[in-house]
């Protein structure tokens, strides 16, 4: 029996770094079956509830009050996935470093390669670059289904510098169009949301290494602090609220700054993006200096 | 080469390894024995840099584990064979493991076959046997080719055929000079397959020696006497410098006289002799000895009580 390689020489320069990193941790996302899964839930869920909510609402435009009117939102429409999409991204963005806990691979992983601020940079490109190929492109089909729909019921494009009162007086429902104002950055600041949240989600998988731990975290965020704020008096929650993860994400897809339903006024959508980008920094920075600490 | 110099490491208030000391040699199978929980997979993850010391350091051929620039190149291990995702095919596994290390899919292909999966690798790893696991473990600590390599518990789950497989697949590449470090607390296994042992208990350096050392240093020859006379035999030779056990069968455990000295003692004083045999300790025994008071659990039957 002969186990020697005929054919390996070590490279002369270099080390295991994070180019070789990112082509390992590509191939472990993609042969592993949740990751298709995810996938599939994003872009049905994306462009399906695109077609669903617009079908839904353009039956409703002729019935609409002055304020309704004044708030259909075709472009808010379309990206009705989000809200599912949101925790789908999450747990793909936990799972790719708590199913190396769970499974104990990550021990084969760190012996690899010794740098484990390397490992982290390596698989958050690898998230970050899916995630956000695959939230963008599933927004603009999203985008561009919803329009049709709201196209087939007989709905017309305003002129795009049309002020919103002439929304509320259009006899036909508003249709979009990319080129209007906010239309292509609220679209594409959707996946963008999806990505910095997927990211968020990966930091807190390192932190926590426990997949159902970090979930459960990640959900919190999203969903259960935003009513824990809400028991607070406005004078309290309404500087918060828009600091949630969540309103900031309807901040950078809302095509206009207006007062929503139940939150304060929202921040504009670039400065949302911003503070949520410092979030996952945050987040991020903290699982990759719990690694280095950490025994594995 | 392998060399650990006061490896320490305390999880919590347990101390899993000791001041730990050793050296491991190429060109010959190490084995690293102790009984469960006795520190070995600690001191295994802390030569990888997984576990960072308390005190003390451990080198490969020289240089820390942190300071290797291609990690896999020159250092491959089994450590848990299922320690992987249970989704992923096998080539899919080993390609992402070869591809941190800069390491072309031809090899990848190469030691599929070593291992003999070339026909499953396309199958889910998850949906292994714990014998085909353990040839994919072994697969991916040969991916780089490397001069150490480390197992722990590498026969874990395998068939005879498989043992014999391993035991060989130990020697040849321990015989291709390369440094080859395997745990195991199947003494009777590592008695066949080592040169060298290092030996521990409670996170403790018992022995750093060779197979050979190690039993005779640690054994008292003894020879198993039988005879219709014991008593009037036992008194000739404690006479003549022996050191006697009696059994309740009327047989004769005697240590410090060769079998040929009890003979012509016995011959001479004219006591007939039914059996005359010498007792080789096994390896296995030589270490119960030695790490008896070293276990932090004992079971409850057949084992006496330990003081």
């Amino acid at each position: 029996m002969t186990v020697t390689a005929s054919t390996l020489s070590a490279p002369e320069s270099g080390r295991a770094g994070w180019t070789q990193g990112v082509r390992s941790e590509w191939t472990k996302l993609r042969s592993v079956r949740s990751t298709w899964v995810s996938v599939v839930i994003i872009v049905v869920a994306g462009v399906g509830l695109s077609a669903l909510v617009s079908n839904i609402e353009a039956g409703r435009w002729t019935t609409l009050g002055l304020v309704d009117r004044a708030q259909f939102d075709p472009v808010r429409f379309s990206q009705t996935g989000v809200f599912i999409s949101q925790f789908v991204v999450g747990v793909l963005g936990a799972l790719v470093i708590t199913s190396e806990y769970s499974t104990g691979s990550i021990r084969t992983t760190l012996s690899a390669v010794p740098h484990r601020t390397t490992v982290l940079a390596a698989k958050a490109v690898v998230v970050g670059v899916v995630i956000l190929v695959l939230s963008e492109v599933t927004a603009f089909l999203s985008f561009f289904v919803g329009q049709l729909v709201l196209t087939a019921h007989g709905g017309r494009g305003l002129p795009s510098n049309a002020s919103i009162l002439s929304q509320v007086r259009s006899p036909t429902i508003p249709v979009v169009s990319i080129t209007d104002p906010g239309a292509l950055r609220a679209v594409f600041l959707c996946g963008v949301y999806l990505t910095l949240l997927s990211l968020i989600a990966f930091g807190i998988g390192f932190a926590l290494r426990h997949t159902a731990g970090a979930i459960s975290l990640f959900v919190g965020v999203l969903l259960v602090i935003p009513l824990i704020i809400q028991i607070f008096p406005a004078s309290i929650a309404d500087p918060i609220e828009r600091f949630l993860p969540s309103n900031l994400g309807l901040a950078m897809i809302e095509v206009g700054t207006r007062k929503t339903d139940f939150a304060g006024v929202l921040l504009t959508p670039w400065a949302a993006t911003g503070v949520l980008a410092v979030y996952a920094t945050v987040v991020v920075t903290v699982g990759g200096l719990l690694l280095v600490r950490r025994d594995a | 080469m392998i060399r650990a110099a006061g490896l320490s490491k305390s999880y919590g208030s347990t101390r899993a390894v000791d001041d730990l000391s050793f050296e491991v040699r190429p060109g010959v199978v190490t084995g690293f024995l102790g009984p469960n929980g006795s520190g070995k997979s600690t001191t295994m993850r802390l030569i990888l840099g997984l576990d960072r010391p308390d005190a003390g350091s451990v080198t490969l051929d020289g240089r820390r584990f942190h300071d290797l620039r291609w990690p896999l190149r020159e250092v491959g291990a089994l450590l848990e064979a299922k320690a992987l995702h249970p989704g992923r095919s096998a080539y899919n596994h080993l390609l992402s493991l070869a591809q941190t290390n800069a390491i072309p899919r031809s090899r990848v292909d190469q030691v599929l076959d070593i291992v003999g999966l070339t026909e499953v690798a396309g199958r889910k790893a998850g949906k292994y046997s714990l014998g085909m696991s353990q040839r994919l473990g072994i697969a991916s600590a040969l991916l780089g080719d490397p001069r150490v390599l480390l197992f722990d518990e590498p026969i874990n789950g395998l068939d005879p055929e498989g043992i014999l497989w391993v035991r060989t697949m130990l020697k040849s590449l321990a015989g291709e000079g390369r440094t080859v470090f395997v745990s195991s607390h199947l003494m009777s296994e590592m008695a066949l397959t080592a040169t060298d042992l290092v030996v521990i208990g409670r996170g403790r350096l018992i022995a750093d020696t060779s197979v050979d050392d190690f039993i005779s240093s640690h054994t008292e020859a003894t020879v198993l006497v039988r005879s219709p006379d014991p008593d009037r035999l036992a008194a000739v030779l404690e006479s003549s410098g022996a050191l006697v056990v009696r059994h309740d069968d009327a047989s004769l455990s005697v240590q410090k006289l060769t079998p040929d000295r009890i003979g012509d003692a016995a011959f001479s004083a004219g006591i007939p002799l039914h059996e005359l045999s010498p007792q080789q300790a096994s390896l296995e025994e030589v270490f119960m000895d030695l790490t008896s008071d070293a276990v932090d659990f004992h079971g409850s039957t057949g084992t006496e009580p330990v003081t």
